[in-house]
């Protein structure tokens, strides 16, 4: 299986940039302006753009106990296909190439699309030494949801050795108030090595909550 | 001074030697003047006489000329090779020759003077690296040969190392010849490349966990970048061309304590990255093995 | 803002981009026939003289295929039918995951079945995947054989062997080798039917490859 890099996805929640006071209507672009500010202030250089997008089907009402597929794709990971199946408190993963997006069409039948919970992160790629940090706002719908951080650490294939360097990075970047957690994904994977999958899992958490919090913010 | 004799008896001898000839030219235009008015009546007898007062002096000074010749120190002859024939050469424009082949012997002695002021020099200020200081030549003898130590001892000491530790994987190919080439795995955090010359580290290479490891290429990442220079920094500092085995086996403890390259802050700053370079402490101190960053460690 | 630093374009976009474009191969053009063990040294023999990858020897696979049904919620399509094959000989490639849609014979003028068809490679935990998805294993079986290309075209020789439960060695089915000559191709490439019908007469002394009706051979047994 190929490997990856130790990854953490931050959300930065509005209410803990309270010294930063944000103007009504401006949220996403003018915090995504002040950390790009911030992180070539630090001598990044950007590369690019990313983004992670999430559409989710729900099995026929017919099939018995409701199951979701989550379809994911990842920037970095372009010629891959996240799919990951939620049944009860399982979750089944599978990575497949571009065309079990045309498979899943295959089974329209089965499994239909849930068009406006459609969610995904986009924004600017940085890359400062051996860190690769993307700044995401998050859109359902056309709606602005928030801002996920994602910091990548390269060189480190562990997250659990490298967790203490990867908060100090990110309270650096966002400020020592910011609260950084690992995802439940990411606690139960700490002493595994890290794989492309463990940040789409760490996404599909962070999307999921944001899918839950109904209507958008209006601060 | 022995030289200064020698000159004084070299003079007397060749005026010994001026006087014999001057006293024979003497004796042979006696003889051919033949007799003289001056010798008058019975002038052959005289003449006689005159003649044998003359070959006596010569005999003489011929005495004289032996004895000091004598005396003269018999010099060794030299072995001037072809050098010698330089005398008997006839044409002008080589005759110059002489005087180049004078000035290279000087330039030789010169060399050989400042030679052996340097080996004393050198071996009041002993360098660590050299052999100079390791003694007797019996034991030097036996230090060349950490350069050409069996296979199967080199095997042997780090195969014994390999044991000493559990999340340290050692392993050992000889892709050129004899020497061996030694991988290491350090748990999840790094991979290293040792090339060896006998018993003797030649060559450090690290690289990330992820990486494909060989002996040139560096590795893509920063931090394992920094950690290769300070490898070279400590497998130079840990060379010990006398105890070889004593090098290899600090050079891994060393190695060893970049298990917690990435969790463990600094030392001195208490910080995992260091502000500006936002590499994590990449340097291990040689004797307490504690992390530094690159900046902290003074 | 330069070039390299454009939003990417997300996956459904490409993916519709490939469709309109009409670049994806999910036509399957095929013609089957099978040889008894005896015969199959000849024409193994006349393949490699034909064949473009036999330099450095015949390609060999070993396969285990485990075909799995979908039934449709609403009772009214048939059940979608996904196989899904692995390596035994390299295990740590990825799953082949296959989508195989009805085939279509046609009239008498058309060469090849035609049939549409997806193939997916997969990592993780495919099998459990589907299980939970709600497919139902239908019946599985290990595929041995030889393998050759000829430009576009792909030529299996291979025998089927039920999958044995004990340690035993794997049963084979029948007396004989089965022969497949296919092309993945993008709808509507017509043409590459004729080819393969060329190619097949080449080989239509030693083993005869046509078009089979699976409906037809259900009827028959």
């Amino acid at each position: 299986m190929k490997r990856g890099k130790a990854t953490i996805i931050c959300e930065v929640k509005n209410g803990s940039y309270s010294q930063y006071p944000v103007p009504e209507n401006k949220t996403g672009t003018y915090v995504i302006e002040l950390l790009t500010k911030r992180i070539l202030a630090l001598g990044a250089s950007q590369q690019g753009q990313f983004l992670v997008d999430c559409e989710s089907y729900l099995s026929h009402p017919q099939m018995g106990t409701t199951k979701t597929v989550h379809i994911l794709h990842n920037s970095e990971q372009p010629a891959s296909v996240f799919s990951i199946l939620e049944s009860g408190t399982k979750n089944i993963h599978v990575i497949a190439d571009g065309l079990f997006d045309l498979l899943m069409m295959k089974l329209s039948q089965h499994y239909t699309s849930k068009k406006q919970t459609k969610i995904e992160s986009k924004g600017p790629r940085f890359e400062l030494g051996d860190f690769c940090v993307k700044l995401g706002s998050v859109t359902m719908n056309q709606n602005f949801k928030g801002i996920l951080v994602e910091v990548e650490y390269r060189p480190c294939v562990m997250a659990n050795a490298v967790w203490g360097l990867l908060r100090e990075f990110l309270q650096g970047l966002l400020g020592p108030t910011v609260p950084v957690q690992p995802t439940q994904h990411l606690m139960s994977r700490m002493n595994e090595i890290y794989t492309p999958i463990d940040t789409i899992y760490q996404y599909l958490e962070h999307f999921s909550a944001y899918r839950k919090v109904t209507g958008m913010r209006n601060n | 001074m022995n030289q200064a004799i020698n000159v004084e008896q070299l003079n007397s001898a060749l005026s010994s030697l001026r006087t014999v000839r001057s006293n024979v030219s003497l004796v042979f235009e006696t003889l051919s003047n033949g007799l003289r008015a001056d010798h008058g009546e019975d002038g052959k007898d005289k003449f006689l006489m005159e003649l044998q007062e003359l070959l006596y002096i010569v005999s003489n000074n011929l005495r004289d000329l032996e004895q000091t010749v004598n005396a003269l120190p018999i010099p060794v002859p030299f072995n001037l090779g072809n050098t010698t024939y330089l005398s008997q050469e006839t044409t002008q424009d080589r005759q110059a020759l002489y005087t180049q082949l004078v000035n290279s012997y000087k330039w030789t002695d010169k060399i050989h003077e400042y030679s052996s002021f340097a080996q004393t020099l050198l071996s009041q200020n002993s360098l660590k690296r050299s052999y100079i200081n390791s003694g007797s030549t019996k034991r030097r003898g036996k230090l060349q040969s950490n350069h050409n130590v069996a296979p199967l001892q080199v095997d042997n000491v780090i195969n014994n190392i390999d044991r000493s530790y559990n999340d340290m994987k050692i392993t050992i190919s000889r892709p050129f010849a004899s020497n061996a080439v030694v991988s290491i795995n350090l748990s999840h955090v790094l991979k290293a490349v040792v090339a060896f010359k006998g018993l003797l580290m030649e060559w450090v290479m690290v690289k990330g966990y992820g990486e494909t490891l060989d002996l040139w290429t560096e590795s893509r990442h920063h931090v394992f970048r920094k950690v290769t220079e300070s490898a070279h920094a400590a497998m130079l500092h840990f060379y010990s061309p006398t105890l070889p085995e004593l090098a290899v086996r600090s050079f891994m403890t060393w190695l060893h304590s970049y298990v917690n390259l990435f969790s463990d802050p600094c030392k001195k700053c208490g910080c995992h990255l260091h502000h500006t370079s936002l590499l994590p402490p990449a340097w291990r101190d040689f004797r307490t093995l504690e992390p530094f960053h690159d900046e902290c460690k003074q | 803002m330069s070039a390299a630093n454009l939003a990417p374009i997300t996956a459904t976009d490409s993916l519709s981009q490939a469709l309109k474009a009409n670049i994806i191969p999910n036509q399957e053009y095929l013609l089957q026939g099978s040889v008894l063990d005896s015969a199959v040294e000849v024409l193994l023999h006349r393949l490699r003289g034909l064949c473009d990858n036999v330099d450095a020897g015949t390609e060999t696979f070993d396969d285990q295929e485990v075909c799995f049904s979908l039934r449709d919620p609403n009772q009214q399509a048939a059940p979608l039918m996904l196989r899904v094959r692995k390596a035994l000989d390299a295990r740590d490639m990825p799953f082949q995951l296959r989508y195989i849609g009805q085939p279509d014979l046609g009239d008498k003028s058309r060469p090849t079945v035609v049939r549409s068809s997806l193939d997916i490679a997969c990592s993780g935990m495919l099998i459990e995947f589907l299980n939970e998805l709600g497919c139902r294993i239908e019946f599985e079986y290990s595929v041995k054989g030889y393998m050759f290309r000829k430009g576009r075209m792909k030529i299996t020789v291979s025998k089927v062997f039920k999958i044995s439960q004990s340690s035993m060695s794997p049963e084979p089915i029948s007396q004989s080798y089965l022969v497949e000559l296919s092309v993945l191709a993008p709808q509507g490439q017509d043409a590459i039917g004729e080819d393969m019908r060329a190619f097949a007469d080449q080989l239509r002394p030693l083993v005869q490859l046509d078009k089979i009706d699976y409906k037809r051979l259900g009827h028959m047994s």
